[in-house]
């Protein structure tokens, strides 16, 4: 299990944003934001703070790390 | 195709290209010559900027981004090793059957064997590090 989880898909379905309308705000495909919402893909930082400035919240509210094993 | 993206387009089509030139020189390698390996090269050049320019053409959004440059570096590590294996094992072999008398030792004979083998593995290490990239797109990484 991946140890960085995210709660984008939550955020942007509250602001009614759609994947790709996240992707061309950051400057990703469309993919990538898929494959980060599935927790399969963990972006740089710099990417994680543009997510975070885009809905306007901390980081930490976006993305969230959990040492394995902790669980 | 319309869920694929621009560099996954793109993979596929260099992966098809790869396929329909480079499968002859597997099959065919009795009747191999320098001429019809330099046509195959020749070949692949203008079919890849043929079939590149159409799927650039034909994709309106041709964004790159940090994944994509991790899936590319992915694909050339599998290639590098894959290569680098080949290589030893190549070398290896080329060895054993000279010293074991399966072919002369003739200067111009072994270098020609040696060219043959060594584009062999360039091919082969190309299409493992295409597919390992489409593999990594498909997992979603």
């Amino acid at each position: 299990m991946p140890s960085i989880r995210n709660q984008i898909r939550e955020l942007r379905g509250a602001r009614g944003m759609t994947q790709q309308e996240l992707a061309d705000r950051i400057g990703l495909t469309r993919q990538t934001v898929i494959a980060i919402e599935q927790d399969k893909y963990s972006p740089s930082l710099e990417t994680a703070f543009k997510v975070a400035l885009v809905f306007g919240v901390p980081l930490e509210q976006v993305f969230q790390y959990e040492p394995k094993g902790k669980r | 195709m319309s869920s694929l993206s621009y560099q996954e387009r793109s993979l596929y089509g260099s992966l098809l290209v790869e396929l329909v030139v480079y499968l002859p020189y597997f099959f065919l390698h009795g009747h191999n010559s320098v001429g019809k390996v330099s046509l195959m090269i020749l070949a692949i050049i203008v079919l890849q900027i043929i079939l590149q320019s159409l799927i650039a053409a034909f994709t309106r959004n041709r964004t790159t981004d940090e994944r994509d440059k991790l899936i590319q570096l992915r694909g050339y590590r599998a290639g590098y090793f894959t290569l680098a294996s080949l290589m030893v094992l190549g070398l290896g072999m080329l060895w054993f059957h000279a010293t074991n008398g399966h072919f002369p030792m003739n200067g111009g004979w072994v270098g020609l064997h040696f060219l043959s083998v060594f584009f062999g593995m360039l091919v082969i290490s190309d299409i493992v590090k295409t597919v390992t990239q489409i593999v990594a797109y498909r997992r979603a990484l």
